[in-house]
């Protein structure tokens, strides 16, 4: 199985690339989102702002969104998932509008939210290997989904409660980093490949 | 609800971990990359890694000790020291970091900081603040002001003194006029998303976290801050948490030479009840 890793240009790679490959992957790192789509499954990473992320999905957005919508299987990471809404208030550009809502800045006392939080899931596949009790986090932003069906997980941080994780039909999306979340992360990234052989 | 972290420090000097032995020189202590690991496997929360080469060699090594660990390590990796501008921030994140901390280059040239989270995120971004008690003299015209009351008295005919806390660069060696919690705070503003806060006067010490100064900075900044510098027992890190509000705390010498583990600190840090990740990661299979 071979999965399209999407390159924006900055950050690090190198776990959630370790990590893909752990659960038996291939993997294909695309700075061109629409050579990613020749793939299995498609991966947007979580690393960098997302005026200049959204800028560099948007040649190929009408192509993804379609994909998506057809069912190619596909997980959103943290500003990844960000992406898959319609936009943010953290810079001007569309999102792919695959779940209707925005996204916005964390109003909390600290910010960025930085560090293990609980999650509270209700069943889903991507956590049909273990539960996952605690992930890792490091955002400034949340998504604010119009459909609270999409929601399949929720972290609570000094009072706001957020969605964890969304999905709708083999999209997937999630706030925290998989590859991040020591083994039981890694469990998450293992269910959404499993979901992708189906 | 957010947990608080139990971050482990490795000091690694031309790519092996070393530990300072009552300066007599620097003992080595293992690998990198597999003590990261296992701290991982014992429930770390959080690697750092502080760069502690001399010489330019030293520090290409740190870039390949950066790639090896993040092949194996899936909790996040800070690196620190020596990083100089935005090149240095560039390469350690693509060797497979997840944050810089900068320490003598923000005081320097503070808009690095500003330019180095616009780029990569805050979240990528530490500043990490080494600071002194000291006490400076205060102006005789600013006696009647009421935080000049609390001044020492001067009785032995000397200028009336005020404690502040200096912040040092240099790895601790070189003085500046900057006060830590002015700084902590323009840190944040100009755009770091954590503050890393070391007490030289509490480092090596093992008693204890400076509560007062890590708790003036909780105060002062609206980013999560790092206890450092002290920690010798479970005691402390509970103290940092609840006496100081820091939302992490970092160790190295008490995990390193045995004193104690992660895994143990936590179970104290739970039963005190403090919210810790306690799902630790199982052996794999």
């Amino acid at each position: 199985m071979i999965v399209g890793l999407v390159d924006y240009g900055v950050g690090n790679l190198h776990s959630l690339v370790k990590a893909l490959e752990l659960g038996g992957a291939r993997v294909r790192v695309e700075t061109n989102p629409r050579l990613a789509l020749a793939a299995d499954a498609l991966v947007l990473p979580g690393v960098g702002a997302f005026g200049p992320a959204a800028t560099r999905l948007a040649a190929a957005a009408s192509e993804l969104r379609d994909a998506l919508r057809a069912g190619f299987p596909a997980l959103g990471i943290c500003l990844g998932m960000q992406l898959l809404f319609e936009g943010s208030e953290e810079s001007p550009g569309e999102g792919l509008g695959i779940f209707p809502g925005q996204v916005r800045r964390l109003r909390t006392r600290r910010v960025p939210h930085m560090g293990w939080n609980w999650v509270s899931a209700r069943p889903d596949p991507l956590f049909a290997h273990r539960p996952l009790l605690s992930a890792y986090y490091a955002n400034s932003y949340i998504a604010v989904p119009e459909e609270p069906g999409d929601v399949v997980a929720t972290s609570d941080y000094d009072g706001v409660s957020f969605p964890a994780a969304v999905r709708r039909a083999r999209t997937w999306g999630v706030q925290f980093h998989p590859e991040k979340s020591g083994l039981a992360g890694l469990d998450v990234i293992r269910a959404f490949l499993a979901q992708v052989r189906r | 609800m957010l947990q608080k972290r139990v971050i482990v420090c490795l000091d690694v000097r031309d790519g092996r971990v070393v530990k300072g032995v009552s300066f007599q020189g620097l003992r080595d202590v293992g690998d990198p990359v597999e003590l990261a690991e296992r701290y991982q496997d014992e429930g770390a929360d959080e690697i750092v890694f502080l760069d502690i080469s001399a010489s330019a060699e030293g520090r290409g090594t740190l870039l390949d000790v950066v790639r090896r660990t993040a092949e194996r390590l899936f909790i996040p990796l800070t690196v620190g020291g020596g990083i100089g501008g935005i090149e240095d921030i560039e390469a350690a994140l693509r060797s497979g970091a997840d944050k810089v901390s900068i320490n003598t280059a923000a005081v320097k040239h503070p808009e690095l900081l500003t330019q180095a989270s616009q780029r990569f995120g805050a979240q990528a971004i530490v500043a990490s603040i080494d600071a002194r008690l000291e006490r400076r003299q205060v102006e005789v015209a600013m006696r009647a002001d009421a935080s000049a009351q609390q001044a020492a008295a001067p009785d032995d005919g000397r200028t009336p003194s005020l404690p502040w806390f200096r912040v040092f660069t240099h790895g601790g060696a070189t003085a500046t006029e900057l006060d830590a919690i002015a700084w902590a705070e323009q840190c944040a503003t100009l755009g770091a998303g954590e503050i890393l806060i070391t007490s030289i006067d509490q480092d090596g010490r093992r008693d204890g976290y400076d509560l007062e100064l890590t708790g003036r900075i909780v105060e002062a900044v609206k980013v999560p801050v790092i206890a450092s510098g002290g920690a010798g027992r479970a005691q402390h890190l509970v103290d940092a948490f609840l006496l100081a509000g820091a939302d992490a705390a970092l160790a190295a010498g008490m995990f390193h030479d045995g004193t104690t583990t992660v895994r143990e600190v936590k179970r104290v840090l739970a039963a005190a009840g403090i919210p810790v990740r306690l799902d630790l990661p199982e052996i794999p299979a």
